[in-house]
């Protein structure tokens, strides 16, 4: 019997995967890939507390919702990386430092 | 008084006004000339001219005739008018007319004495300037007007003195005539603000005039008080007791003494004489009009203005004073061998028996004297300047190194400037007092008024007279002796060098004019018709006194002729002595010599128990500002600049210490807080991610 023990455990395994993506890889793409597995993490956790859910199926609505809405933040993410490739001819977020003071 | 004039009184008053001002003029023009621009001659000789003719006028309009006395309001202070204005009276116009009557000559003289000089403007304007000033001396009204005229004749001799001004004793001569004339002017000043303080008025007229307060008031009774002798009865009512608050009597003897020193200064009378010797420091034209004639002539005429105030005992003072000081400058003079001291000393003795005789009370006089005696010896310092100018001219023809005013190199001139010998024999003869010259009209009725007063007195008095006697053949032995080494005998420069060549002659009209005219001035129709009889001048008779004694005693007689006799004698003994040297000669080691040629050793006094302790006084006020004054000064400087280094420290190091560390604590947290700022996303994430975790942490472990 899979427990919700294991999906939290396995999301917060995505979660962590994602977080250590994030913050080290050297290229945007991966960086954007680290975000969805951290969001799938949380959409996972969504889908394993709809079990406890009074209304039915809210949970897996609300994770649809959400998945939609990471499609959606993805393709602006990767609208934004293309035009900062335009712009500074790489995508290593070390690389891109206009937001220091 | 103003309304008053007369419109001829007024035509008077505007011609000594002009008078006065011309050469003022005269002066503010040559000052603005170039300093060699030669019209400046002219121009002051032309206002001496013109004013010397107004002066006549005014002289004969007001000359026996009742004082005229024009004044205005000058200022008020409190309650306190001051006039200013006018006073013509005898005794104003006869000094108006005399000094631009010898002011005239000498300017001339100086157009060709001074034409080398390369400032000759200047001399011009000083000149003009002392006229003006010695002018307006003479017919000012009021005390404080008198005593600022007084100063500027001060000045003006000052300035011209010291005209040669490259010269150290030139310098040296100026500054001790302007000091021992300041010793007087505190007299002269005193004198004022006391008789102010009794009487409450600077008006001359009103004080010293013919219906004057002074003359009514006394030392009485320790009160310097209306003396019930000296008032006349129809005034009683007028002036009474009351009217005014009167001083003690010390202050009366002591006006009297603040006006003798004053005398004594200008008029150069012991103890404040010697620096009219030095004087001759300047040009001979200026110490023919200033030194000899006219400046030095102010003090008598002070004591002419304010006769009244001296007492009988007083006046014997004067008396005693004049008399020493003329018997003490005689001997000098008799062994000086600087031509112009010599007659230096003469002019002080003349001025001591100037003042004797204001002191026997032979006040018409004394001032017939001063007249007579300003022309004869303008006369005789004009011949001066001619000597001194060619021995000068002979001294630069041939590279001499001599003293052109040293007597003994000179000799036997009289072939050479007979012109120059005739007038200055004219001179000497009217210096000795030998009839037929002016001089022996004054000086021979100063000595007989002298002995008339001694007359009835103690023994000691006896001895004025007889020291004036004395003088005045001591006076007749340097004269003689003066003539004889310069125009007599062998020229004694050629012993010494007989290849020199002699270029010398009268000089031109500049140079005879003046001589001839002061020549015949210098001789007695000017001032009576007859020769002999001294009360026969017509300037004696106006300013006699009324009490004045006929001829009824045997003095008349036996005084000019016995004085005129031992003059002759003693004349030709100075002839015999240094023409024919060979038969007597005068021992020049002698106390009596050294004393004569030291001049009393009086300098050399002064300077050891004045000049020096004053210097010393000086120097030790020097050393006490240098040392302890400045000392203190000092410490208290360091100390304060210890005390300012102290507190720049505390500022720097404490204060600004704070201020800084607190920047540099500000800045590196700052720096540290900056370096989370690095632009990286990445590394925000990790600084978020840290954060979280440590909340998260610290919430489980507290």
């Amino acid at each position: 019997m899979i427990t919700l023990t294991d999906f939290l455990l396995v999301g917060a395994l995505l979660f962590c995967t994602g977080m250590y993506m994030i913050v080290s890889k050297r290229n945007s793409i991966q960086v954007l890939i680290g975000i969805e597995l951290m969001l799938n993490a949380a959409i996972l956790n969504l889908v394993a507390f709809g079990k406890y859910d009074k209304l039915n199926n809210g949970g897996q609505v609300f994770a649809l919702f959400a998945i939609v809405l990471a499609a959606a933040t993805t393709a602006v993410a990767l609208a934004i990386v293309l035009n900062v490739y335009r712009r500074y001819k790489t995508i290593d977020p070390d690389e891109i430092k206009n937001l220091r003071d | 008084m103003g309304t008053a004039l007369l419109h001829t009184d007024q035509t008077i008053i505007s011609y000594t006004i002009a008078a006065v001002a011309l050469p003022l003029a005269a002066s503010i023009i040559n000052f603005c000339l170039p300093v060699k621009s030669k019209a400046a001659g002219w121009i002051s000789t032309l206002a001496i001219l013109v004013g010397c003719v107004l002066s006549a006028i005014v002289f004969a309009r007001v000359w026996n005739q009742q004082p005229l006395h024009t004044q205005k309001l000058w200022f008020t202070i409190g309650n306190t008018k001051v006039f200013a204005g006018i006073l013509l009276n005898n005794l104003s116009a006869l000094l108006l007319l005399l000094v631009s009557l010898i002011a005239l000559p000498v300017h001339i003289y100086s157009t060709a004495y001074m034409k080398h000089d390369d400032r000759y403007s200047r001399y011009f304007t000083y000149l003009s300037f002392f006229c003006f000033s010695m002018l307006a001396l003479v017919v000012a009204d009021s005390m404080v007007l008198f005593y600022a005229f007084w100063e500027l004749v001060g000045f003006s001799s000052y300035l011209l003195i010291g005209f040669w001004f490259t010269k150290d004793k030139a310098v040296q001569a100026n500054k001790k005539a302007f000091i021992m004339n300041r010793i007087g002017d505190i007299g002269l000043l005193s004198a004022i603000i006391i008789i102010f303080a009794q009487f409450h008025t600077f008006d001359i007229d009103a004080l010293f005039g013919q219906h004057g307060l002074v003359k009514f008031m006394g030392p009485d009774n320790g009160q310097w008080a209306f003396a019930p002798d000296r008032m006349p009865s129809n005034y009683g009512s007028v002036w009474t007791r009351g009217a005014m608050t009167t001083l003690p009597a010390i202050w009366q003897y002591i006006a009297c003494a603040g006006i003798f020193l004053a005398v004594a200064a200008k008029s150069a009378q012991f103890p404040l004489h010697t620096w009219l010797p030095d004087a001759m420091e300047g040009p001979t034209s200026v110490s023919a009009l200033i030194h000899a004639a006219t400046m030095v002539a102010a003090g008598v005429f002070l004591l002419g203005r304010v006769y009244p105030l001296f007492t009988d005992t007083e006046l014997t003072v004067l008396a005693v004073i004049g008399c020493f000081t003329a018997f003490m400058a005689a001997t000098i003079a008799l062994t000086q061998n600087d031509l112009k001291r010599v007659l230096a000393y003469s002019t002080i003795s003349q001025l001591g028996y100037m003042i004797l005789a204001m002191g026997v009370g032979a006040y018409g006089s004394s001032l017939f004297h001063l007249a007579t005696h300003a022309f004869f010896k303008c006369l005789l310092f004009l011949v001066a300047g001619v000597v001194i100018h060619e021995m000068q001219h002979i001294k630069e023809e041939n590279n001499l190194d001599i003293d052109p005013q040293n007597i003994q190199y000179m000799g036997g001139l009289r072939k050479k400037l007979p012109l120059t010998f005739i007038v200055a024999i004219v001179g000497s003869l009217a210096l000795i007092g030998i009839p037929l010259t002016s001089g022996y009209l004054s000086k021979d009725g100063i000595l007989i008024q002298a002995f008339e007063w001694s007359e009835g007195r103690s023994a000691w008095l006896k001895l004025i007279p007889a020291g004036a006697l004395f003088t005045s053949w001591l006076t007749a032995f340097y004269v003689s002796r003066l003539i004889v080494k310069i125009f007599f005998g062998e020229f004694r420069l050629l012993k010494h060098h007989p290849d020199i060549k002699l270029h010398i002659s009268d000089g031109g009209w500049q140079y005879r004019v003046p001589l001839i005219l002061l020549a015949v001035c210098s001789l007695f129709p000017l001032f009576s018709l007859n020769p002999f009889f001294y009360e026969k001048a017509w300037l004696f008779e106006s300013l006699k006194p009324a009490e004045f004694m006929a001829r009824e005693n045997i003095y008349h007689t036996i005084i000019p002729i016995g004085v005129n006799i031992l003059s002759v004698f003693v004349m030709y003994a100075a002839y015999a002595i240094y023409v024919k040297r060979n038969t007597f000669s005068f021992p020049q080691t002698g106390f009596f010599y050294r004393l004569s040629y030291n001049q009393w050793y009086l300098d050399k006094i002064y300077k050891k128990v004045i000049v020096k302790p004053i210097l010393g006084l000086g120097k030790t006020c020097f050393w006490f500002d240098r040392n302890i004054i400045n000392g203190l000064i000092h410490s208290i400087e360091r100390l304060s600049r210890a005390v300012a280094d102290l507190t720049a420290w505390c500022d720097k190091y404490i204060v600004d210490g704070f201020l800084h560390s607190m920047a540099a604590l500000v800045q590196s947290i700052g720096n540290f807080a900056r370096k989370f700022q690095n632009g990286k996303v990445q590394y925000y994430l990790y600084s978020m991610l840290l954060i979280v975790l440590v909340l998260f942490i610290l919430k489980i472990l507290i």
